[in-house]
């Protein structure tokens, strides 16, 4: 059978193929999850990726863009899915969930770290379950069994039950809203990528509020009383859709420092760094992972290859 | 020569090629009443040995020093009886053929008058162009002795081989990354079913190992210059981001690649790393990195390790190779038939094609040898084989493409010798064409493992949308009756069609292709190997589909024509080449230069205050320059203005209102007007024509000197632009120049069907012939009365061209 590419798209999702007689291949991107930041786009090898922004229809809220994928270009290395950090795009080859570039080691992955004490939590409390704007912690009570609870009011042995967080770890941004909201100071967050967030409000068109629209974080951008657009950096997981979204040039200030993930000794991941966030900060990286003799070689062959990027 | 023309005319009646239609006897009689004709004599076949013997015999008793023979097409015998006469002790040159055969008796034999009178005609013609002849001497060139053979299928290897054996040096350069060919797909060979790249990978190997040749693989051809003996050939070795020195073929990189992509060589059924070989068996041993897909984690950098072999800074290189001969052997394609909607490939995930069959059995292919259909990973246990997807096919491709007869067997053979009955095997066809040794003995074989042959065509492929099996009507065309099966599989035999680039290969070597798209010998028969420029050669399927043992003989009977050349220290070219006249040309008093300016070789020079200068071994002898030149101060040797115009004025001394005087390029139009000939297509017999090596010879003066004397019709004819020209422009130039002439005859008032400028290939003998018919039929509509009345108002305006440019 010849080779086949296909694109599918349904309400929820956005799947592309490449169909060989002997293999195949998928790249699905969950609707839902995908927030249009665009993150996949940047570091894509094959500009197979494309925003789609999504024109503001008179008095409604901006819509986030959307995210088109080529099936001509796409060639299933794998890179979006482990650099996004709502977990939406999924690649399968051969029938199985692989990602090419996490097996042989060539792209890192993001470090999610959360920690979570449920000793502490009391047995009536689903703060963090109610403050996780994307709905991926679920709380539950079981008893010593193992028997989920729902009717702790009317139980004996209160003191036998135990409480269980289940956190969807992989769909996380880590946000932070839940570690804030929790009463008893039982869970831990620790942020994926750090940066930068400032809004210059003298720039901002009169009565946009585009940001705030498809900001993925409650919080992390709010409206004051003073009827402008904040920022709470405590919150902000750095996806930049703001930025994407944002008429105004100058309006927003945005850019990483720092993206938390597995060591990694790979150019295509270099490559990504310096996308996402600067020169400066993939240098940086370079420096304080490896021991100076292997830091001198990536250097030489970053040089050699791109001799523009040393340049600075 | 200055001495008195004494020239013998001799009369081939050519069994009866010629004497059945034209009187051979009264052509003969006539010859004898042309002035300087001593003696005219007719012969069965002047050109077999008796003949010639003749043609000798009559130049030492009458004292002959020019030799008219009245036969078939010069491009067939002209050198045969240059020999003659040079044997005879006359210089070769002085010898003209008058082509009554492809130009009369075969294209007119309804009208056995009126082709006995243009026979008359043209051999009036060639006796005027014959007594100006001037004997020339023969130029010699030193040899390169290294050869270039393009593409590193089996016949370039073939070639290679047995070149190297004589002791030449040899290029092979070969597009891909490794040697081959098709041949390296293949899983078994017909008709003994040897593996292959069991056969194959030994000589690839010998290839690599021989010290006398050198492969320059992932290279492509920039240009080739020069001529026989003397070729210059640019070459751009494409970057594979590999030190070829350094890498061992080890595979550790490839094995750390993370990317994969559909491989070609495995027709996309499989994929390859991002990193590696078409195949284990590559030579050289070579990996290679595809930047369409690299992701530079330099993953490959760290494996390869000490060895140093990777080097992401390559830049593609250009060399230069000075070389005596090129053969080539640029292979076939095969045809995928998305546009044949038919047969549903591309629709229908369980139909494919022969070579995609071909690598799902082979053991090292995409599925490991297993037999799988595409829909559901299971075996099938019926398969449909469908012959000439494509070949036979006046839609498509209408040539046989050879061999695709002898693979369906050989797959059928190779799936019931499998399978056994667990796998019921139909082939449908609509001849069995199992001609060459072996080859009917193995249809045979096929018949007696059971395999089902219904001679019919397809005429409906529907999928059932639940099992994905295929549903095939067709006609049996034995029982004369619609029949209906259901194939779990269906193979379709697709057409072997000319290898991509095979136009602009074409172009660079200045070799023409026939109307198939595949190259064209210099002879069908009796030049096989040879093109029609000096020192190229073709080898296997780039000429016509071949199978294998063709393929191999074709190789080494190239190798043999190259090295005639090669063993030779010099070689001779022929003297039809440009002269300039130094006292004539005005570059000495003014700036001129437009000779330089028109050369397509860059044969000719015009420095400042000197007269042009040529330089004779470049110069290929179109006559551009000659056309061009304003104050007429060049000549073509041979092709002479006096020579020309001598033909003109013969050719339309009687009735020139009722002629096409037409001027033929050697290479495209005359040839075209052979096969119009060859292939007895009959025209009318209106048209004188006059052959030139180049359209670009034909001077405006020559068109205006016709219309002067009166002709009805004007016709130049000249190879398909832009590319065909085997002088590389010389149809660019005509064109030019005869555009502008064109504006000039709408002013003077000449109806504008008369003056005609047309593109003829060497294959198209229809067109040709088509050509005349519509051009006579024009002529007729204008009438003769109507011609002569334009003609006497155009002559004193005429005149005045012409005077007004001799003084």
């Amino acid at each position: 059978m010849p080779m086949k590419l296909l694109k599918t798209e349904t309400e929820n999702e956005l799947k592309v193929e490449m169909i060989l007689h002997a293999k195949r291949y998928s790249l699905t991107l969950n609707k839902a999850r995908c927030t249009g930041c665009g993150i996949c786009k940047e570091i894509c090898p094959r500009e197979a990726i494309e925003i789609k922004k999504v024109p503001k229809a008179e008095g409604e809220e901006a819509k986030p863009p959307t995210i088109d994928v080529s099936e001509e270009k796409c060639h299933y290395c794998g890179m979006c899915e482990p650099i996004c950090p709502f977990g939406a795009p999924e690649v399968m080859v051969g029938g199985e969930h692989v990602v090419p570039v996490i097996k042989t080691e060539s792209f890192p992955q993001l470090i999610r770290e959360i920690e979570v004490d449920a000793t502490r939590c009391p047995l009536d409390c689903v703060d963090c379950e109610e403050a996780c704007p994307l709905e991926l912690i679920k709380v539950s009570v079981h008893t010593p069994e193992g028997e989920e609870v729902t009717d702790i009011e009317s139980r004996q042995n209160k003191e036998n039950l135990t409480v269980t967080v289940d956190i969807e770890k992989n769909f996380c941004p880590c946000c932070r809203l839940c570690e804030i909201k929790c009463p008893e100071d039982a869970i831990h967050v620790l942020k994926i990528f750090h940066g930068n967030l400032r809004i210059n409000r003298e720039k901002c068109p009169k009565d946009c509020q585009d940001c705030l629209d498809v900001c993925p974080i409650p919080e992390a951008l709010y409206l004051s009383e003073d009827g402008k657009i904040h920022v709470n950096e405590l919150y902000c997981v750095y996806c930049g859709v703001c930025k994407i979204v944002c008429p105004e040039d100058e309006a927003l200030e945005f850019n990483r420092t720092y993206i938390r993930h597995t060591p990694v000794r790979s150019g295509a991941w270099n490559r990504a760094l310096e996308k996402l966030t600067s020169t400066e900060v993939m240098k940086k990286e370079l420096q304080t992972k490896s021991s100076k003799k292997a830091q001198e070689s990536l250097l030489e062959s970053v040089k050699k290859t791109f001799p523009w990027r040393t340049e600075t | 020569m200055s001495e008195e023309p004494r020239i013998g005319v001799f009369v081939c009646h050519c069994g009866l090629n010629i004497a059945g239609v034209i009187d051979v006897k009264e052509l003969t009689e006539y010859a004898r009443t042309i002035p300087n004709v001593v003696v005219a004599m007719d012969n069965r076949y002047t050109c077999a040995d008796p003949g010639q013997e003749e043609i000798r015999k009559a130049i030492k008793e009458h004292k002959l020093n020019r030799v008219v023979v009245a036969a078939c097409s010069p491009r067939l015998h002209e050198p045969t009886f240059r020999r003659t006469v040079a044997e005879a002790g006359l210089n070769p040159y002085v010898f003209e053929m008058a082509n009554v055969r492809e130009f009369s008796s075969w294209c007119h034999p309804s009208t056995p008058e009126e082709a006995t009178e243009k026979a008359k005609d043209i051999v009036r013609m060639a006796v005027a162009k014959a007594r100006l002849l001037q004997g020339l001497e023969t130029i010699e060139v030193p040899v390169t002795n290294k050869t270039l053979i393009l593409g590193g299928g089996i016949a370039g290897i073939s070639a290679a081989l047995d070149l190297a054996a004589m002791g030449f040096k040899v290029y092979l350069v070969e597009r891909g990354e490794s040697i081959g060919g098709h041949m390296a797909q293949l899983d078994k060979t017909f008709p003994t079913l040897d593996c292959s790249i069991c056969i194959e990978g030994p000589k690839m190997v010998d290839v690599s190992r021989h010290p006398n040749i050198e492969i320059i693989s992932y290279a492509d051809i920039l240009s080739v210059e020069g001529f026989v003996g003397n070729f210059k050939v640019k070459i751009r070795k494409n970057p594979r981001y590999i030190i070829a020195e350094n890498c061992t073929g080890c595979g550790e990189c490839r094995d750390v690649c993370p990317i994969e992509f559909p491989n070609e060589w495995d027709m996309n059924m499989g994929v390859r790393k991002a990193i590696s070989v078409p195949f284990e068996q590559a030579v050289p041993l070579v990996y290679t990195i595809n930047m369409d897909y690299c992701i530079e984690c330099y993953k490959c950098v760290d494996a390869c390790g000490a060895r140093q072999a990777i080097n992401f800074d390559q830049k593609p290189e250009e060399i230069e190779l000075e070389v005596g001969t090129i053969i080539t052997a640029t292979g076939f394609d095969i045809y995928i038939p998305y546009d044949n909607s038919l047969y549903g490939y591309g629709r229908y995930n369980n139909v494919i094609t022969a070579l995609e069959l071909e690598r799902l059995i082979l053991a090292a292919g995409p599925t490991g040898g297993k037999l799988v259909r595409a829909s559901d990973g299971k075996k099938p246990h019926s398969v449909v084989i469908i012959q000439c997807v494509g070949s036979r096919d006046v839609n498509k491709y209408e040539y046989c493409s050879g061999f695709c007869c002898m693979y369906a067997l050989k797959h059928s053979i190779q799936l019931k010798e499998k399978y056994g009955d667990d796998v019921e095997v139909y082939i449908l066809y609509i001849d069995m064409r199992t001609h060459f040794k072996g080859y009917e003995e193995f249809y045979q074989r096929a018949r007696d493992l059971g395999v089902n042959f219904i001679r019919g065509k397809v005429s409906h492929i529907i999928e059932d949308p639940e099992t994905k099996n295929l549903i095939i009507r067709a006609e049996d065309m034995a029982l004369g009756e619609p029949i209906e099966l259901v194939a779990e599989f269906v193979v379709l035999s697709t057409a072997a069609i000319p290898s991509k680039g095979t136009e602009e290969m074409a172009r660079i070597l200045n070799v023409t292709r026939g109307a198939d798209g595949f190259f064209m010998e210099s002879h069908p028969k009796l030049k096989p190997i040879d093109t029609a420029t000096d020192g190229i050669f073709l080898a296997g399927a780039c000429q016509g589909p071949k199978d294998i043992p063709y393929s191999v003989s074709q190789g080494s009977g190239a190798a043999s024509r190259a090295a005639t050349i090669l063993s030779q220290p010099t070689w001779k070219i022929e003297p039809i080449i440009a002269v300039v006249d130094p006292n004539k040309c005005r570059n000495t008093k003014a700036k001129c230069g437009i000779c330089e300016t028109r050369c397509p070789y860059g044969a000719i020079k015009a420095p400042e205050g000197q007269p042009a200068q040529v330089t004779t071994a470049m110069c290929h002898g179109c006559g551009t320059c000659v056309a061009e030149c304003p104050a007429d101060a060049i000549t073509q040797m041979h092709f002479t203005d006096a020579q020309i115009f001598a033909q003109i004025r013969t050719a339309l001394e009687k009735n020139p209102q009722d002629k096409i005087l037409a001027f033929l390029c050697n290479w495209c139009s005359y040839a075209g007007a052979d096969l119009a000939g060859t292939s007895r297509f009959e025209y009318p017999p209106t048209i004188r024509a006059i052959r030139v090596m180049c359209s670009g010879r034909v001077d405006r003066d020559f068109v205006l000197e016709a219309f002067r004397l009166g002709a009805g019709m004007v016709l130049v004819a000249a190879c398909h632009l832009p590319y065909d020209c085997h002088y590389i422009s010389g149809n660019v130039k005509m064109k030019a120049r005869m555009e502008a002439l064109v504006k000039i005859f709408e002013k003077l008032g000449l109806s504008p069907e008369r003056f005609r400028v047309e593109y003829v290939s060497a294959a198209e003998g229809v067109k040709f012939a088509e050509l005349i018919k519509e051009m006579t039929e024009q002529m007729e509509a204008l009438g003769k009365e109507e011609i002569k009345a334009e003609n006497e108002k155009l002559q004193p305006t005429l005149e005045k061209m012409l005077s007004k440019k001799q003084a």
